[in-house]
């Protein structure tokens, strides 16, 4: 096989494995935030809450506190 | 899968960086050392070429000028053969362009002469009419900077090995060695020996003065550089 | 001090803002003047024959680009970040003495650097790389203004209360790296005073590369540049003005995630197409094509997820003249980039490469959808910065309809333009012979220059009535409660 060759192979199995992480990530995405596991919308909300006086939807919890 | 990322700014960084650092790996390091061989009949620039060459770049010619030729049948016909990558080994930066408001330049030595430059850079519209280019009148006034082209040729001479001062063979069976002078006096003796050849054929009497008594206005190399585009 | 409450501290999103705004008229003053002297060369002319050095269209182009791109749009995206970055990440810049110090000294060291470019540049100080003609001293201090505002990101984003990063700020960061790497490879150069100590100008240098290589390089650089300065950080805008200014979540999260990784994967892979047929290797070119085409799909998932974001508040597009400015670049921007992938299509590209339809390409983007979304940017955070409302609402609109109708004219009169001297550049008599001379090609487009010059005219006209109206906003107009900030923003008659 010369080198020609193994670059078209190499290329289209790339291409192959592209598309097979792209759908199984838009499965991921979907499926998750539909079972409930995980909940992607409210991230939205950093934007509409933005006053520095608002609760962050998810807050940094401190170490020390943790203790 | 990637939920993390998101709470996580370097890993997210660095996942950002590899997916855009991916793209230029593939597609620019592969032919780097193929692409930078020069072609046969390629030779370095003259110190008095490159000074005309930086006065091309100083006035941004290649903003309204391409130097590439297509490989089109309209493009050959109009401006000769297509570019070759070769062709362009000693050109650093590169002047192709990207806006045609002017004609393609690659090969603007072939069928343009001194005359024809130095009546054009002065009033375009008595060569062309029609033209929307402006005329070049201080091209004429300004003196040429010829240390910073030999200060250029030195750096590449020594980073690039650049072939000064060695006989390079061309397509037609001759040997030409484009000299490189030792010292800065030598490199300004031997622009001004050029720029008497190309003075002889122009009509400006101040430009003829100027280079009688030494100088190099920066006309006299633009047009040095462009003869020499073939 | 210690009794009052933490507040934002926009200091520095107002430095930029200022900034932005100036730079804004004046780099399409520049623009203006530019299309004025294709139309008319005796514009080159305009401040005298003595002068044309200085002011013809050669020295003139690169102060246009660099300044709208690097002045107007940067200024801008700073001016956001500084505001955005802090909101989305609850943190405020009065929390930290460092990254106070560290803003400013972003803002005036840029400032000092753009002094010099405009200077240098107006000298014919230039590298000839387009969008990167700056010397050696000048890319050094490139990279000192952006290690500076990578040092705000980060230090901010180490002080955060909220955990997750909002889409914004990835954006921020995408544009952060891309252009630190696309500079400093571009910009791979020796300087010649080290072979050379001594000998001619001190600040001139040799590029890495030659020829071929560098062209490859430069376009890598030219059209990431485009993708990262005039898109990611325009894309980090869109996601958080226009939910904030209409009040409504962006339409889905998921497919912000989706079209984020989209774009930072495909986006390098399509600078080739701007050297079709030309000396880099073909497959590189068809890449170049290839990517450009899949391009469409992770840029029309932004656009999507803004106008979708709309969804059942159409009324607001008539009701807000911030959300028209919005709404109209997010429909830019899908138009923008459906026209590019066209233009990288091999047969479509041997027609339109080296003319005035790229021209119009660029402005259609440049003008509708990164001008739109910045102006739009600029005006939501005004009132908030100087806790005044906008001065006029109906100066506010007008400038709307003007500047839409001068981008309109714009890109269609590039549009025929581009096609009408491509086809003649191409056209053969009946015995093969080339039909055209290249005079024929350029005379015949006058029509269409003067066009675009009353097209880019218009657009400037709207940026002078623009900065009048956000002067007057931060000087003399109504003052605002903090309860009138809450989405939509306050506006005078």
């Amino acid at each position: 096989m010369d080198i020609a060759t193994l670059q078209a192979y190499g290329f289209f199995f790339f291409t192959a494995f592209m598309v097979v992480i792209l759908y199984s990530y838009i499965y991921h995405l979907y499926s998750s935030q539909k079972d409930g596991s995980r909940d992607y919308e409210k991230y939205s909300n950093i934007a509409l809450h933005d006053e520095i006086t608002d609760q962050p939807v998810e807050e940094i919890l401190k170490d020390d506190e943790k203790k | 899968m990637f939920h993390w990322l998101e709470k996580n700014p370097f890993f997210f960084a660095v996942a950002v960086f590899v997916v855009i650092a991916f793209a230029g790996l593939v597609e620019i390091l592969p032919n780097f050392a193929q692409a930078s061989r020069p072609i046969l009949g390629a030779k370095p620039y003259s110190t008095l070429e490159l000074t005309g060459r930086l006065v091309y770049i100083k006035n941004n010619c290649n903003g309204c000028h391409s130097q590439l030729i297509r490989p089109f049948k309209s493009e050959t016909d109009r401006y000769g053969h297509y570019s070759m990558s070769g062709e362009y080994a000693y050109d650093r930066p590169f002047l192709w362009g990207s806006k045609r408001t002017g004609p393609d330049l690659m090969r603007v030595g072939n069928y343009r002469t001194t005359d024809w430059h130095e009546t054009h850079m002065k009033d375009p519209v008595a060569v062309v009419p029609g033209s929307i280019m402006p005329a070049y009148t201080w091209l004429f006034k300004n003196i040429a900077d010829v240390d910073t082209a030999y200060a250029e040729q030195l750096t590449v001479q020594k980073f690039f090995a650049v072939p000064y001062n060695t006989e390079l063979p061309m397509a037609d069976g001759s040997k030409v060695t484009v000299a490189l002078a030792d010292t800065l006096e030598g490199a300004r003796a031997s622009a001004l020996e050029e720029a008497k050849v190309v003075a002889a054929d122009m009509k400006d009497q101040a430009v003829k003065d100027a280079v009688a008594a030494g100088q190099v206005p920066e006309i006299v190399a633009l047009i040095a550089y462009l003869n020499r585009l073939k | 001090m210690e009794n009052r409450p933490l507040e934002y501290d926009y200091t520095v999103a107002k430095l930029f803002m200022y900034n932005a705004i100036f730079v804004g008229v004046a780099g399409m003053l520049a623009g203006v003047v530019l299309a004025w002297q294709m139309a008319f060369p005796q514009f080159n002319y305009i401040l005298g024959v003595n002068f044309a050095e200085y002011t013809n269209f050669g020295r003139l182009r690169a102060i246009h680009t660099d300044s709208v791109i690097y002045g107007f749009v940067l200024s801008a995206v700073w001016s956001t970040w500084y505001y955005v970055g802090q909101r989305v990440l609850k943190v405020s810049m009065a929390e930290s003495k460092f990254l106070m110090f560290a803003g400013k000294a972003h803002f005036w060291i840029y400032m000092a650097a753009s002094v010099i470019i405009v200077i240098g540049l107006q000298l014919g100080i230039t590298s000839s790389k387009e969008y990167s003609e700056f010397e050696w001293p000048i890319d050094a201090g490139i990279v000192v203004v952006w290690v500076l505002w990578g040092i705000s990101i980060f230090g901010l984003i180490g002080i955060r209360r909220e955990k997750s990063l909002y889409i914004s700020i990835w954006y921020y960061i995408a544009t952060f790296l891309a252009v630190a790497m696309l500079h400093i490879f571009n910009n791979a150069e020796i300087p010649t005073w080290i072979a050379a100590p001594g000998v001619g100008n001190w600040y001139h240098s040799v590029s890495m590369y030659a020829g071929t290589n560098d062209a490859l390089v430069q376009w890598w650089f030219g059209h990431n540049a485009v993708a990262f300065l005039l898109t990611t950080p325009i894309i980090a805008m869109s996601y958080y003005f226009l939910p904030k200014e209409s009040g409504q979540a962006v339409y889905s999260y998921k497919l912000s995630l989706l079209a984020f990784w989209g774009l930072m994967f495909v986006y390098l892979w399509a600078g080739g197409h701007h050297l079709l047929f030309s000396t880099v290797p073909d497959w590189m070119q068809t890449m170049g094509s290839v990517f450009s085409v899949v391009l469409i799909l992770p840029s029309w998932g932004s656009a999507v997820n803004m106008l979708l974001t709309m969804k059942g508040e159409w009324q607001q597009v008539a009701a807000s003249p911030l959300i028209k400015f919005m709404v109209m670049a997010s429909t830019f921007y899908m138009f923008s980039t459906l026209e590019g992938p066209i233009q990288a299509i091999k047969s479509v590209n041997a027609l339109a490469h080296f003319t005035d339809w790229i021209i119009g390409h660029v402005h259609d983007g440049a003008l509708g959808w990164v001008g739109f979304m910045v102006i739009a940017a600029l005006s939501h955070m005004a009132p908030r910065m100087f806790k005044r409302e906008i001065y006029s609402k109906s100066l506010l609109g007008t400038q709307f309809w003007i500047q839409t109708l001068g981008v309109i004219l714009y890109f269609t009169s590039m549009w025929i333009a581009g096609i009408t001297q491509g086809m003649m550049w191409r056209a053969h008599d009946e015995f093969g012979n080339l039909a055209y001379s290249f005079i024929d090609t350029v005379v015949v487009l006058h029509p269409y220059f003067t066009i675009r010059a009353v097209g880019g005219t218009l657009y400037l006209i709207g940026m002078v009535m623009f900065a009048y109206n956000m002067y007057k906003t931060m000087t003399s107009s109504r003052v605002v409660e903090e309860s009138e900030l809450q989405n939509a923003t306050p506006m005078g008659a």
